[in-house]
């Protein structure tokens, strides 16, 4: 077993987990998104706002600081859920497709996108339990209304897989295609779905879905510093604040890149096609083929961020938790639910 | 035929539960005899019934026993005889199982009380009468079982009987139960009326191709009765009043075990009995009432003040997933289901145990004066909290596993069926999902986490005995969601393909032997490797926890006593008083909760705890029922 091909593949695991898609990436990126989100507010509201790298500083920062655990909590707990939610978010992002790179091409996929769907549960659980444990009230009202959002989101999100398997299960003739990989093989094959009439309306409802999975401005009843003095983290400070802020940023990354995978995965192809014309071959095309479409990953990110959060947090006023129940269960999930109608009737 | 030959395990199993009974109340006013007898007997059983897995499960063997050496004889069987195929003993292990933990639990949770040796007769009767139930080949032996079962549940529902509401809760049991037994009865004695025989594999060869008026009738009866000893809508009243007057480990017999044998008569009657299940109106029957039970249940739930009775909603709202995926009629859907009733009954079983160790050590499971245990009681709150993401559907414990299947199983019925109202079931199993997770955030809230009322402040871990009895379930809890494939090729593949190949139950009786079809596992149609997920956690959390060790993340040193702490370790009240500030469990999802006030208030209305109204419900729904199944079957 422990020959060197084992360790090499183990190694290149390593690699993914540690570097690319996994942790490195996911706390670059996602501290990123953060800053030009940042900066892209305060310029809609004719700020100057922070630098760009600002995030990155807070980071480093909390890091610093000194950490108190409440007297009243349960200090494991309090500890541990940070640090358990971002391993599962990096995690989770190991299983979205960079378009035509996958990290599991060579072993059974892992995680389908039902899965997925109750992966993305584990952060906000432990965001609620860390918060939950401190005792505060105002973490039990956050934890209120983080869990109203969940169930607010939950649904449409359920309602536009279930219709992205259905369109692509059509097309291919399977019935249904659960995998997030093969969705994108796919888009890859027959382009992206964004291309299909039925998909337009869930993709649009994705769009809505963003900002509420996040939990940013309008949808962040659960944060609110202004009234609830952010709700869940209320108690939190040093360097267990500064993981949760990390996981949020990382959570911009998994959602906004989990949009470019089910309905623009295929711009990969593309780009394949692109790297073979200038004649490039072997080795060299396909590292060159990965750097091109990782950046477009990158970049298509900012260009979803932007829209999805920053200009939508500088037009809008927080909604109250009713209102943001009642916004994703009627209008976002009717604009899935239009689409799960097209597909099943084979739009 | 030796003594000791596997033919006889099985009556073994039951016998060894009764014996028990009865052998407690001769000697059970001795401690040490009592526990003896009380563990031997569970111990025994499960023993017994663990060692026909070999043979019945993967090697497909159908073990009939005929009590008095009798057998079929002139065309009629006449006599008693217990008929094991994979169902059976899936259902028989389920209840071995929690009947072993539930008694290991016992132990100290009921040391307290008063009269215990009755307590572990009935406890033990229960079990016994369930384990008859799940393992008899004919219909009447089951019926006698059933009333077995009923009145010693409600007999242990009302075993605390100084408690507020018990005798309620145990009268209103027993007059639903009792139309429920007297359905079963009456269906019992049609089919006797119209083929002279009570055996079921004879039956099932008999009725399916003599499907007229009569046998309609008591198919509508016999599904009515065995509804009510699951509780399916609309008998969830009686589940809820029963679970939170009944003692802990009862309860876990009530939710894991008896709402089972409900369940498996149910698929005894529809896949074997009267094969109907090609039929789309009975598929529908099923889906319908498993998604109705699924929702409304869910929903009640998050409405609940008090942990034992949100538990009860949830167990029923558990079972309405179970049913709805039988109700499919694919071998994915089936074994899904069967998974899930053998996971609700570990992860609803972990859960029950968590709220008697809270009961037992505050004396109150009401989740608005409850909070903060878990400085108090840290096992408790670990294991409870491997129960909630059990049954929330959290990966990679159990719930999700087979959860995961039956959502896949109902999308591919909806597309190879075409029908739109089995998309409709998925998005409810899907949301019942995350409703599921909110009312367990809420009980972890309220009881667990939160602000630790000064009545509570002495509060003490639970003793030894009942931790384990916790852990053994949660340990559970973490093999089957871990090892999905292997339960699947082992316990709920088997009894799947039991279940869809009636001809070698009915075969089996008469002494001649099918040769199992070799069929394929059922194969999901997604991905998902538990085992490949946790690797990857553990070596993100790993790195992760490194780094932030490294960086000194867990510089928190303060040894001083809580009184003498710097004011930077309270918590911020902005300047309320921290006893106005907290947030009460019944109302933590206001936001939900307002805008589905219309469909609160009416299922408040609804519910008017009344055993006349819900006595009425069961005549009701054995009408619907009846005029159903004239007007379509």
């Amino acid at each position: 077993m422990f020959t060197p091909a084992f360790f090499t593949t183990a190694l290149l695991y390593l690699g993914y987990i540690l570097i690319f898609p996994g942790f490195l990436f996911c706390f670059v990126i996602g501290l990123l998104l953060c800053g030009i989100d940042r900066k892209a507010v305060a310029r809609m509201q004719k700020r100057v706002g922070p630098p760009i790298l600002q995030p990155f500083y807070d980071f480093f920062k909390l890091c610093g600081k000194e950490t108190i655990v409440p007297a009243a909590a349960s200090r494991t707990t309090f500890m541990l859920a940070p640090l358990v939610g971002l391993a599962a978010l990096v995690v989770i992002q190991l299983f979205i497709p960079v378009f035509n790179f996958r990290v599991f091409r060579n072993l059974p996929e892992v995680a389908d996108m039902i899965v997925i769907l109750y992966l993305l549960l584990i952060p906000a659980v432990s965001v609620m339990l860390g918060g939950a444990a401190t005792g505060s009230p105002y973490a039990g009202i956050g934890l209120s209304r983080e869990m109203v959002t969940v169930l607010a989101v939950e649904l449409p999100l359920v309602m536009v897989l279930l219709s992205v398997a259905k369109a692509v299960g059509n097309e291919l003739g399977t019935g249904l295609v659960f995998s997030l990989s093969g969705v994108v093989d796919y888009q890859a094959a027959h382009g992206s779905l964004i291309g299909h009439i039925s998909m337009i309306p869930a993709a649009l409802a994705m769009l809505l879905i963003i900002p509420g999975e996040t939990g940013n401005h309008p949808f962040d009843a659960a944060e609110a510093e202004t009234e609830i003095c952010e709700g869940l983290l209320a108690e939190y400070s040093g360097a267990p604040l500064g993981i949760y802020k990390l996981s949020h940023a990382v959570k911009m990354l998994t959602l906004t890149s989990l949009f470019v995978a089910l309905f623009l995965g295929g711009i990969g192809t593309g780009v394949e096609h692109l790297v073979a014309a200038v004649g490039l071959t072997g080795a060299v095309a396909g590292a060159v083929s990965l750097i091109l479409q990782v950046l477009i990953l990158v970049l298509l990110c900012i260009v979803l961020t932007l829209v999805t959060i920053s200009f939508v947090h500088a037009v809008t006023a927080r909604l109250k938790i009713e209102q943001l129940f009642k916004y994703y269960w009627t209008v976002v999930t009717g604009l899935a639910l239009i689409s799960l109608v097209l597909a099943w009737y084979g739009f | 035929m030796s003594m000791l030959s596997y033919q006889h395990f099985p009556i073994y199993a039951i016998m060894l539960y009764f014996l028990g009974a009865f052998l407690i109340v001769l000697f059970g006013k001795n401690k040490i005899a009592r526990h003896c007898l009380a563990l031997l007997s569970v111990t025994g059983s499960l023993a017994l019934l663990v060692s026909l897995v070999p043979r019945v499960m993967t090697g497909g063997e159908i073990i009939t026993y005929w009590m008095g050496n009798r057998a079929y004889s002139g065309g009629y069987a006449i006599g008693i005889a217990l008929e094991v195929d994979a169902l059976s003993l899936f259902f028989a292990l389920l209840v071995a199982v929690a009947v072993f933990v539930s008694g290991v639990y016992s132990i100290r949770y009921m040391e307290h009380d008063d009269n215990i040796p009755q307590y572990y007769t009935l406890f033990l009767m229960l079990a016994g009468g369930v384990m008859g139930l799940v393992l008899s080949g004919d219909l009447f032996n089951m019926f006698i079982m059933v009333e077995i079962l009923t009145f010693a549940a409600v007999a242990l529902t009302a075993f605390r009987n100084t408690a507020r509401g018990a005798l309620e809760a145990a009268f209103k049991y027993l007059v639903v139960g009792s139309i429920g037994s007297t359905c079963i009865l009456a269906g019992t004695i049609m089919l006797y009326a119209q083929v002279h025989t009570l055996n079921f594999a004879q039956l099932s060869g008999l009725i399916p191709g003599h499907i007229h008026g009569a046998t309609r009738v008591a198919f509508a009866l016999l599904f009515v009765g065995f509804s009510t000893k699951a509780f399916l809508v609309p008998f969830h009243p009686l589940a809820a009043d029963a679970h939170g007057a009944a003692p802990a480990s009862v309860s876990v017999l009530i939710s894991g075990v008896l709402t089972k044998s409900g369940i498996y008569g149910i698929i005894r009657l529809v896949y074997f009995l009267f094969q109907t299940m090609n039929l789309r109106p009975i598929q529908f029957m099923l889906v319908f009432v498993g998604s109705v039970s699924m929702f409304v249940c869910v929903t009640m739930a998050l409405a609940q003040h008090d942990f034992k009775r949100l538990l009860a909603f949830h167990s029923i709202s558990q079972i309405g997933y179970v049913l709805t995926a039988v109700g499919l009629s694919t071998a994915l859907g089936i074994s899904a289901g069967l998974y899930h009733a053998m996971n609700h009954t570990i992860f609803k079983g972990l859960l029950f145990l968590a709220a008697g160790a809270v009961l037992h050590e505050t004396g109150t499971t009401d989740l608005d004066r409850l909070g903060g245990l878990s400085k108090r009681m840290p096992h408790t709150t670990v294991l409870f909290l491997i129960g909630a993401a059990s049954i929330s559907g959290i990966p990679p414990f159990n719930g999700f596993a087979s959860k995961w299947l039956i959502y896949q199983a109902a999308y591919l019925r909806a597309v190879e069926t075409g029908n739109i109202g089995y998309l409709l079931v998925t998005i409810i199993a899907l949301v019942t999902s995350t409703l599921t997770l909110a009312s367990f955030v809420k009980v972890s809230q309220s009881v667990f986490f939160g602000q630790l009322p000064d009545e509570f402040k002495d509060v003490k871990e639970v003793p030894f005995g009942m931790r384990l009895a916790m852990s053994l379930f949660a340990i559970l809890c973490v093999l089957t969601g871990l090892l999905p494939d292997l339960v699947t090729k082992v316990l709920t593949g088997p009894a799947a393909q039991a279940v869809l190949n009636p001809v070698r139950y009915i075969a089996a009786a008469r002494g001649i032997e099918v040769p199992a079809e070799t069929a394929a596992l059922p194969q999901a149609a997604g991905a998902w490797s538990p085992i490949n997920w946790l690797l990857l956690l553990g070596i993100s959390l790993f790195a992760i926890t490194l780094v932030a060790l490294l960086g000194k993340y867990d510089r928190v040193s303060e040894n001083a006593s809580a009184e003498t702490l710097p004011a930077k370790y309270d918590l911020f009240f902005s300047g309320e008083k921290s006893v106005y500030s907290q947030v009460g469990g019944g109302d933590l999802f206001w936001g939900f909760k307002y805008n589905w006030r219309h469909y609160f208030s009416f299922m408040h209305d609804l519910h008017s705890g009344i055993v006349n109204d819900y006595a009425l419900w069961a005549v009701v729904a054995l009408a619907l029922a009846i005029a159903f199944l004239q007007i379509v079957l």
